[in-house]
């Protein structure tokens, strides 16, 4: 057991250290010149060099790989060249409306996979089985952007059921008081009612929009485990020793095909990571999907570099947890060889 | 098999094998190749997805040819129409035929796609050989390699590449296909291992065959059915993938008529009432990517050595 977790804790900083060194060779070594994309293409050779030498592209190659990986690890992840802001406060000021969608966003993917699952494996039924068969396909390969539109299409311009884009209260909402910044939380802790509803009203759009494609992913997983754990003996013998059939099928079938799906969180983290990027900016979501949508528009360059060396680093730390907690729950991995996604 | 104690519905696993599985070896190349190619073509259930792909390459071919619009031909009296019989997808913001641009993006995004999996294919292709054929030092430093690939979210070091090399087309293309080279390469190295370990390998072996020949005839012909399964479901990624791109400006720039751009420049209208503009190459956008992972899966059915694996 400490072996497999050493193992994988090793493994890991591995993959982040490869990931930083991808990172650096990608955006520092190739021939497209990060100096002169900062300054822009209009600017004079004198404003490039100088700016060469501010971020140390005139040092020995390996130096700078030291700095680059120091000043990230350090949180010194320098300013935003569109505002002159820290990379580092734009990113704080923003945490908090993306970790929001996100979690809500997972909350009902997960609870709708989970139901829908159910649904058509204990229920028996075929046909709403061929529909959410169909929709998880059309939800894998439907891009979450085209999901937003459609969504904003019907709910919003058809229907006037849901807000439209504009961020995450409507105008005649101030934000709660900052606990946790989130702000349906904040605003039950200020017993805010009317501000707690409508940050749920504009969370609902972007989070379906978000989490769809993970959705699909699980559902499809979650009912593959469900019917084919069904068949296992042990459940014959669960039934042949009187359990009730829901019984069964609660406590024997239900957690075993849960299992796999843990292994999906790494996968959802990174539908989530990119999908921030290209739906926030359709519904004006203030995260830092579309800070750093509007940092590629600008071509700015230190706050695009910082959220993809973040991104990296979250999901290797995701992936490490996701197995760590696998060997935990589940006995038979427990053997040295353990799958990553 | 049963259908089990406590659940029906599920279809049973023997009914979506074909009739005759392909045997595993015994047969020479050419004619398992053949069979399997039969088998594929004889399916019902993949016509689906084979005939709309088909259609879609059809589309993309003919459309730009015969069409009286072509795809930047702007005409600002005429913008932001409706659908109609003289625009059946409408017009866009300059005026421009929105069904000519789908048609020319169709065009766009099945080319670059189809490089970017050949080249994904072939790079990650031989990587996964190379590890699992020879293994020892290089098979270690290549996958360490593929770990580093796999430690971003994919479409994050998609738009790691492009931000790095450039922005453009081209680039987007690289940063797609980057992605998709740890994946070739796990799946074939692993299915190196697989089949070296079986015995007709030893047999051939044992017959003073060499060592790039028993590769060559017997390895790499193995390989190829779980090879073209990835292949489908990685067309349907990358078609994704640059779409969403050129979503974000980073792929295709204007005026070029890529799906993800084309959907871009048509947001802002969407709510005003002007759909037509951007839900017509989504619509593209989602019709191909699905059609693409139905045939992965289809295939997977059909040809997967390994039976019933991952079918999710």
């Amino acid at each position: 057991m400490g072996a497999v977790i050493a193992r994988r804790i090793v493994g890991s900083i591995g993959a982040i250290f490869g990931a930083t060194v991808l990172a650096f060779i990608i955006m520092r070594a190739l021939p497209g010149n990060p100096a002169r994309l900062i300054v822009g293409p209009l600017a004079t050779p004198h404003a490039v060099a100088s700016v060469r030498h501010e971020i140390g592209l005139d040092k020995p190659i390996f130096t700078q790989y030291w700095l680059y990986i120091s000043h990230f690890f350090e949180g010194n992840w320098g300013y935003s060249y569109a505002d002159g802001k820290s990379v580092s406060s734009l990113i704080g000021e923003r945490l908090g409306a993306t970790i929001e969608l996100a979690l809500f966003s997972f909350a009902i993917t997960m609870l709708c996979a989970v139901v829908f699952a159910l649904l058509v494996t204990y229920r028996r039924r075929p046909i709403a089985d061929r529909i959410l068969r169909g929709v998880a396909y059309l939800g894998f390969g439907t891009p979450p952007f085209f999901v937003a539109l459609i969504l904003l299409i019907v709910f919003f311009k058809s229907l006037h059921w849901l807000p439209g884009p504009e961020g995450r209260l409507g105008l005649q909402a101030n934000p709660p008081p900052t606990v946790t910044h989130l702000y349906t939380i904040d605003a039950l802790i200020a017993g805010k009612f009317g501000t707690f509803w409508s940050s749920i009203e504009h969370l609902i759009l972007p989070g379906i929009a978000l989490g769809l494609s993970s959705f699909s992913f699980i559902v499809r997983l979650l009912r593959a485990n469900l019917l084919e754990i069904s068949r296992e003996p042990f459940l014959t013998v669960a039934r042949g020793k009187g359990l009730r059939r829901w019984t069964a099928f609660r406590r024997h079938a239900l957690p075993n095909a849960f299992l796999p799906t843990l292994t999906a969180g790494g996968l959802v983290l990174g539908e989530f990571l990119a999908g921030s990027v290209l739906i926030e900016r359709v519904f004006n979501w203030p995260g830092i999907g579309s800070l750093v949508f509007d940092a590629i528009v600008k071509q700015d360059y230190a706050v695009v570099q910082t959220f993809i060396l973040l991104a990296a680093v979250m999901f290797v730390l995701v992936n490490l947890i996701v197995d760590l907690l696998y060997a935990v729950i589940d006995p038979r991995v427990r053997i040295p060889v353990v799958a990553t996604a | 098999m049963s259908s089990g104690p406590l659940i029906l519905g599920a279809e049973e696993a023997s009914s979506l094998r074909p009739e005759s599985p392909l045997e595993p070896s015994g047969a020479s190349v050419a004619d398992r190749a053949r069979r399997a190619t039969r088998t594929v073509i004889a399916d019902r259930k993949i016509a689906v997805p084979l005939g709309v792909i088909v259609l879609l390459v059809l589309f993309a071919i003919f459309v730009p040819i015969f069409w009286t619009y072509g795809p930047n031909k702007q005409d600002l009296i005429n913008s932001l129409d409706a659908p109609s019989f003289t625009h059946p997808m409408g017009t866009d913001q300059l005026g421009r035929d929105v069904f000519a641009r789908v048609a020319d993006g169709a065009r766009i995004s099945l080319i670059v796609a189809t490089i970017v999996t050949v080249a994904g294919a072939l790079v990650g292709g031989l990587i996964g050989l190379l590890a699992g054929t020879i293994g020892g030092i290089s098979d270690g430093v290549m996958m360490r390699l593929m770990d580093a690939i796999l430690a971003f979210p994919p479409l994050i070091l998609a738009m790691a590449v492009t931000v790095g090399l450039g922005i453009g087309l081209n680039t987007a293309a690289i940063g797609v296909a980057l992605v998709s080279v740890p994946w070739y390469a796990r799946l074939l190295r692993s299915e190196a291992l697989r089949i070296r370990s079986l015995p007709f390998i030893e047999a051939s072996y044992a017959i003073g065959m060499k060592r790039s020949r028993v590769i060559s005839r017997h390895v790499i012909p193995h390989m190829l059915p779980v090879l073209f399964i990835q292949m489908a479901a990685a067309f349907g990624y990358a078609v994704l993938g640059l779409a969403s791109l050129s979503f974000v400006g980073l792929g295709a720039q204007v005026p070029t008529p890529e799906w993800g751009a084309m959907i871009t420049e048509g947001l802002s209208y969407s709510l005003t009432g002007q759909w037509w503009i951007s839900i017509f190459p989504g619509v593209g956008l989602l019709v191909t990517v699905t059609a693409a992972s139905m045939l992965s899966d289809r295939m997977r059915d059909l040809l997967d050595p390994r039976g019933e694996y991952a079918r999710l």
